[in-house]
């Protein structure tokens, strides 16, 4: 099955680990997952430790056979062991984390190694390699060994180590992980920046902020199956009826909370400095609840009301707790 | 084979490994140990007891360099990640292991001057070689052959990172199986059927030719036989090596312990 249209063609993917492989032994670490990455996208495999996300990767980056089902990567079968070379050159990883590099060789000297083991043409590294360098802002840091390099500089250079073989598809394994801010935002830039110039980006994060950023569409991931899929309002309108409901007063609603709560809703007041009560109710339907409980506070003068929508963090919450 | 490959890695090994220096344990520190013992024991500081004693110094600084940086290598990449960085480049295992284990060899034959001229500055005894230049280029076959059972030691990497305790097993025995610390015919018979399957006893003993006027070979083989059993014994290592690297590689795709350390 080809579908030139699709980088990725997933269907029912699975993996489970051998009897012999300690602590994960018999373990179901991807059960029976299928979506479909469009070509130039970027795509978030999105959950919590444990998920599948890492697994799920490894298995369409030709790292790990799968147990069972399809995965179609740029139109070749990962399971073929006669593809996964062909592939290899037209893909890149990089994992979160300052591992996988030689840290007693410099940056550029990494880089040349990696140029040398894709097979890049020698008369056009030294170019390749500056602009790489350039891209990811290590020129001046080029030639000290990786081992003196900062955390944040050391994932700048693995990311140019991942792009040394200009891949169709990347993916990008918590690429943000323990960076500070700025660096972070850089690499966000830089993803978008890839995406534009049509490459595939698969990511998995654990930031809500950074996939509502990049992500075109997305899976959730809960026990190594999908809980969630779509675009990030797909993701957010799935949960649509669990809403927040905020009710500020002039006085202490505290006996309306107490007795919302004893109804199983979830409700806290709390006191705000110019004196007046903040109360924040989820409810599972909005639409019904709402006038009903708009009358229980109108006692305490009401000052205002108002509805918060889910953010993907909520629904992200939400989709993973019912998926245990 | 990627000769592209096979040099990157030669380079970045050596790189790496002058970077490290504790190769100077295993590779002079531990060999001139032996020699210096070797010479003690014998009482006799003439001239073949010293090339007797250097020359199993030697052999034993090849063979400990060839296994310390077999092993050390891939644990090494297994440690920091960069075996999988490895593993999903197109390039196979066994061409950047080549390139290393190359660098190996090489890395060898220097500690063995170097373990011959320390000996020599010491103990000053004047030992001369019958033949220099067939010496030297039997020696270089030898770290050959020891580098292609570098290439199959480093398969028991490739496959788990285990493997460093069955390098720590094959280290001695080796050396003593290969005729390196005595004669092969000293050896209980059973061995000896196990020293003829091994390059470096036959390349061990074609150095014997080499260092000894009129040496009386202990396999009862000619040079050239010699030769020819090193060669093509190691042309064998390599082939099996090659079969059970490209096993090792789909063995861990499958079981997922790339990323194990």
């Amino acid at each position: 099955m080809t579908c030139p249209e699709y980088a990725i063609v997933a269907e029912g993917l699975t993996r489970t680990y051998g009897p012999f492989i300690p602590g994960s032994a018999g373990k179901v670490a991807v059960d029976g997952i299928s979506f479909k990455v469009r070509k130039g996208e970027i795509y978030g495999i999105l959950g919590p430790n444990g998920a599948g996300k890492t697994t799920t990767i490894k298995m369409l980056s030709t790292m790990l056979t799968p147990t069972s089902g399809l995965a179609e990567v740029l139109g070749m079968d990962v399971r073929d062991g006669k593809n996964i070379r062909a592939l290899r050159k037209r893909i890149n990883v990089v994992s979160g984390g300052e591992r996988g590099l030689y840290y007693r060789l410099s940056g550029r000297q990494n880089l040349e190694f990696f140029a040398d083991l894709y097979g890049i043409p020698k008369k056009d590294q030294k170019a390749l390699i500056e602009s790489l360098l350039s891209l990811v802002e290590l020129i001046e840091a080029a030639d000290i060994k990786v081992e003196n390099y900062s955390r944040g500089m050391k994932q700048r250079i693995h990311i140019a180590r991942s792009l040394i073989n200009s891949p169709e598809i990347l993916f990008l394994d918590e690429p943000t992980i323990g960076l500070d801010p700025e660096i972070s935002r850089g690499i966000r830039s830089l993803i978008k920046k890839l995406s534009d110039g049509g490459t595939t980006v698969i990511l998995t994060t654990h930031y809500m902020f950074e996939a509502e950023e990049l992500c075109d569409n997305m899976v959730i991931l809960s026990r190594g199956r999908i809980v969630g899929k779509g675009t990030v309002d797909d993701i957010k309108s799935s949960i649509s009826r669990v809403s927040s409901l905020k009710i500020i007063t002039e006085e202490d609603p505290s006996d309306v909370t107490a007795s919302l709560c004893r109804e199983n809703l979830d409700a806290v007041t709390s006191r705000l400095l110019n004196e007046r009560y903040l109360t924040k109710i989820t409810l599972n339907n909005a639409d019904r609840a709402f006038t009903a409980i708009e009358d229980l506070f109108r006692p305490y003068a009401i000052s205002s009301v108002g509805v918060e929508e889910p953010t993907l963090e909520d629904a992200y919450l939400t989709l993973v707790n019912e998926g245990l | 084979m990627n000769p592209r490959a096979v040099t990157a890695s030669f380079k970045q090994q050596a790189i790496q490994f002058m970077a490290d220096p504790q190769w100077i344990i295993p590779s002079i520190v531990s060999p001139f140990l032996f020699t210096m013992v070797m010479l003690y024991i014998h009482q006799d500081v003439t001239g073949p007891v010293v090339l007797q004693a250097v020359l199993g110094g030697g052999v034993l600084g090849m063979w400990a360099n060839t296994i310390f940086a077999s092993s050390f290598t891939i644990s090494y990449d297994r440690m920091n990640g960069t075996f999988e960085s490895m593993l999903l480049s197109p390039t196979k295992i066994f061409d950047i292991l080549i390139g290393r284990s190359i660098w190996n060899a090489f890395i060898g034959l220097v500690n063995a001057l170097l373990v011959f001229a320390i000996a020599e500055m010491i103990f000053r005894t004047g030992v001369s070689l019958a033949n220099p230049i067939g010496f030297f280029f039997i020696l270089a076959l030898t770290l050959m052959s020891l580098a292609s059972f570098g290439m199959l030691i480093s398969t028991a990497f490739v496959f788990s990172r285990m493997g460093r305790f069955f390098s720590s097993v094959a280290e001695y025995p080796i050396y003593v199986i290969s005729g390196a610390l005595v004669p092969i015919s000293a050896l209980p018979v059973g061995l000896q059927h196990i020293s003829y399957l091994l390059a470096p006893s036959w390349g061990v003993d074609a150095m014997r030719y080499a260092a000894f006027e009129g040496y009386g070979s202990m396999m009862g083989t000619s040079l050239l036989t010699d030769i020819i059993m090193m060669v093509m014994l190691s042309i064998a290592v390599l082939i099996i090596a090659y079969f059970i690297m490209n096993k090792a590689e789909r063995a861990i795709l499958s079981a997922g312990s790339a990323t194990r350390y």
